[in-house]
């Protein structure tokens, strides 16, 4: 017998020991009842009625933001959206066009705007966006500068975005004047394709800019601003990585024009509500809605299902006994008060303060669709939408409130108006619908959609909007967990709790029941 | 090299096969679970020779070794856990010891071992749609002792060895239990917000000796021309087990844990043996290895209805061994040059009601003509409990142990 020989009748013999010690198909499940483990988490439901918050409060965005791919000017759903372009006039070169502006009887300035026809023939969308045929007072305010040398025309290129913008926000025009505008956004069919009649909006601005432009023949910046908070819409154009805006100065004489793209350019809103203490969101704007409920009747909710002590207060009072799945908070819901640009429905979302190292941040939600409910009644959290309820998850947040109830926090959540839906039933919560799926349209008759289809479920424009949700300050919200719990059978309470099933709450038109709280096995 | 190391860290990183005190403080692995020991049944701590190295029981030993010695042990186990008919198996591999003794002539002999002292390891996965059942199970527990050791013959006695050792304790606990959702106590229309939500119950902290850096065996150890003895005494300790309990989602979605700590008071082991010599190269052996507990243990426990506590016993392992040693003469044939070793024991274990009975057979090989040796062992037993918390077990194994030898500090021929 060799060496190779002699390992080798160990090893085999240990093999078909090891076949011989076998795992029958319940074994381990046998083990892990007798350590005291379940093979699966029991899911528990409670239900927490008319909760009402301590506090709501609105915080809203009007930051100026910089336009980059598209932008937009004009007032719609309470808001108004000033533009500011940045331009460097640089009279160095084609001096001879600026000694002819000069002398010249009358020139005029206007600006060219490439409009965003993709939103415009946005085919999918419902039809009211064309045509557009507006009369606009338009306010023209700029700050012209002084002298500049080659270098610091140089420089101005590498003025910070951000800078620009922060400095915006107390913007001290040197001039302005008032003009009027006339827009006209229309679409045309060919035999084969719808474009609009005329993609280049042309804005023109009061003579008294021009002249301050030719008034000295030096290279100077110009920042202009337009206001328009009477228009009736906002216009949508493209922005300087696309098509740049550009300022166009022309001698009326002789016919000769220069034209300056735009070095960058920003948006700046403005709040036109009248109402100060509603709560209004608007969409596009990403203001938010801070609501905050107390903490007693959860807590004394969670008490009464497994009758322990809640908030926990033993050791460092990190209460890691149960953990949320999942939360939902369900608001009454009135749609009348509100407004949107498109007549679409807009989701809601919302989002958490919770504990991170050390720290309280926002988290946003992760919204998981309930794709039976979605099916048969869209999306629980949109508005402008069928139904008087607005069901919001709230997770991650309620998950981190009841972890740290003990040192006397309040559950705090955010929300603020998102996207447009297009297809408000469909249940994939993607971003496009696969093809050859049904799904319904926004007159909610089923549509199949064909092989070569691609179908998006979100609106891709912002859908500016406003929504007032003032009720709820005044109707209860509804809350409801579903809890896993890590206690045992003999700690858990076998008695039937019921906190309150008799005030249901209407979702989509739907009377939906909360289900009866239930403790123990 | 590296990826030597590497492998050894990976092998290291399981654990002994045991389900019994997975959440106490696990199996433990007696007497640094060498191959060599193993093979004659986990007896001749007394026993000395040019490269027995480190007995974690004995630091006296190794005052009797004359060469540089490295030992690497490896452990494939089986276990089966066996109840009313129900069964199963779960295998593991592990690196019990590794051990380094370096004697230094009349300056005596200087040793370090890393030691997988106790350990509970298991990964387990139950899926069963039509049971609802949905469970991952796992425990890591590894308490590691760094143990330097140094042990001397007296000067005016040379048959007498005194040896001490420091236990640097370290290592961590994990326990994770992965759940499904169970929803057959809920509406059916609040299925959703459950049905693909996997949590775990997570429990992870360190391990760690309470107001003291070690803990320490002292041993003397005479050695005669037939017969050697060993006397050593091991003393008290507390474990420090500090645990963050959880619930996890994912590992970036969890709660704040709460975290408390549990001591576990490791009681003085006193521990004797004798070998002795038959013939040229046969030896008979026996140990005795003694601890009384008089504390339970905490469990890690803390969640649905595991047991809060481990109730102990005194633990004892008694142990009886044969072993042939090889012969050093290179030019003997090669059969005659292996080593042959046999040897049973019994357990108490520190876990009240389990006891353990094993017996070995292992052989040692040469490899070379400087003494380096593969140790090969082959162990079964069963493990036997009277309670409804543990399963009874049967199993078996397999250790290697590679012995690598040097004689550093002697010129070539000495």
């Amino acid at each position: 017998m060799n060496k190779k020989k002699f390992i080798l009748f160990p090893l085999l013999a240990l093999f078909l020991s090891s076949c011989l010690f076998d795992t029958d198909d319940d074994g381990l499940s046998n083990w892990l009842s007798d350590q005291g483990m379940p093979s699966s988490y029991d899911v528990q439901t409670v239900t927490v009625p008319d909760l009402k918050p301590v506090s709501a409060k609105v915080f809203e965005n009007l930051r100026p933001k910089s336009i980059y791919s598209s932008g937009i000017f004009g007032a719609t759903s309470g808001m108004s959206h000033d533009v500011v372009f940045d331009f460097v006039i640089d009279t160095t070169v084609y001096t001879s066009f600026w000694t002819g502006l000069k002398k010249a009887d009358s020139a005029k300035s206007f600006l060219q705007l490439r409009l965003v026809d993709s939103y415009y023939l946005f085919k999918p969308a419902p039809s009211g966006i064309l045509p557009v045929e507006d009369d606009i007072e338009l306010n023209v305010s700029w700050i012209l500068s002084d002298k500049l040398t080659g270098q610091e025309i140089n420089d101005l290129a590498s003025i910070n975005d951000s800078a620009w913008q922060y400095g915006l926000t107390s913007w001290k025009e040197k001039k302005s004047a008032d003009t009027t505008a006339s827009i006209s956004i229309k679409a045309v069919t060919s035999s084969k394709t719808v474009s609009l009649a005329d993609t280049l909006l042309e804005l023109n601005l009061p003579s008294a800019l021009v002249n301050d432009i030719r008034k000295k023949t030096c290279s100077r910046r110009l920042q202009l601003r337009l206001s328009a908070p009477e228009a009736p819409h906002v216009y949508r154009f493209y922005g300087p990585d696309v098509f740049s805006p550009r300022l166009v100065v022309q001698n009326s004489e002789t016919g000769d024009f220069l034209r300056f793209n735009t070095v960058r350019a920003a948006v700046i809103p403005k709040n036109l509500e009248k109402c100060k203490d509603c709560l209004v969101l608007h969409g596009g704007s990403l203001d938010s809605l801070e609501v905050e409920f107390p903490s007693k009747p959860i807590m004394k909710a969670l008490s009464e299902f497994y009758g322990d002590e809640f908030p926990y207060n033993v050791g460092d009072s990190n209460d890691v006994r149960q953990a949320v799945v999942m939360a939902e908070l369900t608001f009454y819901r009135d749609d009348t008060k509100g407004e949107s640009e498109i007549d679409l429905p807009i989701m809601v979302r919302n989002g958490s303060y919770v504990d991170s190292a050390e720290s309280v941040v926002f988290r946003a939600e992760n919204y998981i669709p309930d794709r039976l409910r979605i099916n048969e009644h869209g999306h629980p959290n949109m508005v402008f939408y069928e139904g008087d309820s607005l069901a919001l998850q709230v997770t991650a947040g309620m998950r981190n409130f009841i972890n740290k109830a003990s040192d006397g926090r309040s559950f705090r959540m955010l929300m603020r108006l998102e996207r447009s839906v297009l297809l408000p039933s469909d249940s994939s919560y993607s971003v496009l619908v696969r093809q050859d799926t049904t799904f319904k349209d926004e007159d909610k008759k089923e549509v199949k959609s064909i092989r070569t289809d691609t179908i998006p479920v979100f609106f891709p424009y912002t859908n500016y909007a406003r929504y007032d949700f003032s009720t709820i300050k005044n109707k209860p919200a509804t809350l409801k967990l579903w809890l896993a719990s890590k206690r045992g059978e003999n700690t858990d309470k076998k008695k039937i709790v019921k906190i309150d099933t008799a005030k249901s709450v209407k979702t989509e038109g739907k009377k939906v029941t909360t289900s009866t709280a239930r403790g123990g096995k | 090299m590296k990826k030597f190391i590497s492998a050894l860290l990976c092998v290291s990183s399981f654990s002994f096969a045991s389900m019994i005190g997975l959440d106490a403080i696990g199996q433990e692995q007696i007497a640094g679970g060498s191959a060599a020991m193993a093979g004659r049944g986990f007896a001749g701590n007394a026993k000395t020779g040019d490269t027995e190295g480190i007995s974690t029981v004995n630091p006296a030993r190794q005052a009797f070794d004359t060469k540089v010695s490295l030992n690497l042990n490896f452990l494939l186990d089986v276990s089966t856990a066996d109840r009313s008919n129900s069964h199963f198996t779960k295998t593991d591999i592990s690196m019990p010891s590794m051990n380094l003794t370096f004697p230094m002539g009349d300056f005596g002999t200087f040793g370090v071992s890393l030691w997988q002292h106790y350990s509970a390891s298991m990964r387990e996965t139950l899926e069963d749609e039509k049971e609802q059942w949905n469970a991952e199970i796992e425990y890591q527990s590894s308490i590691y002792e760094l143990v330097p050791t140094y042990a001397i013959r007296l000067p005016f006695l040379r048959m007498v060895s005194l040896g001490a050792s420091a236990h640097f304790v370290m290592g961590s606990f994990t326990r994770s239990l992965t759940l499904g959702a169970d929803n057959s106590g809920i509406a059916k229309e609040d299925a959703w917000a459950t049905s693909d939500v996997d949590l775990s119950d997570y429990v992870h902290g360190d391990w760690d000796i309470k107001h003291h850096p070690a803990y320490y065996s002292f041993a003397v150890q005479y050695r005669g021309r037939m017969a050697s003895y060993f006397f050593s005494f091991t003393t008290p300790y507390t474990l420090s087990n500090t645990l963050d309990y959880n619930f996890r989602f994912s590992e970036l979605d969890t709660l704040a844990p709460t975290r408390k700590t549990r001591e576990i008071r490791i009681p003085a082991m006193l521990a004797t043996g004798v070998n002795y010599r038959i013939n040229k190269r046969h030896n008979v052996m026996a140990d005795v290895a003694w601890r009384a507990w008089n504390r339970d243990i905490d469990n890690v426990a803390g969640s649905w209805n595991m047991t809060q506590m481990t109730k102990t016993q005194n633990d004892f392992n008694i142990s009886v061994g044969y072993q042939r040693d090889g012969s050093d003469v290179f030019y003997d044939s090669y059969w005659d040059r292996m080593t042959y070793r046999a040897g049973a024991w019994y357990k108490n274990w520190y876990v009240e009601d389990v006891s353990e009975i094993g017996g070995a057979v292992g052989a040692g090989f040469p490899l070379g003509r400087r003494g380096t040796t593969l140790d090969l062992s082959i162990q079964g037993g069963v493990r036997l409990t009277d309670d409804d918390h543990n399963w009874s077990e049967s199993f078996i194994g397999i250790r290697l142990g590679l012995v690598g030898v040097g004689s550093w500090g002697k010129a070539r021929g000495q």
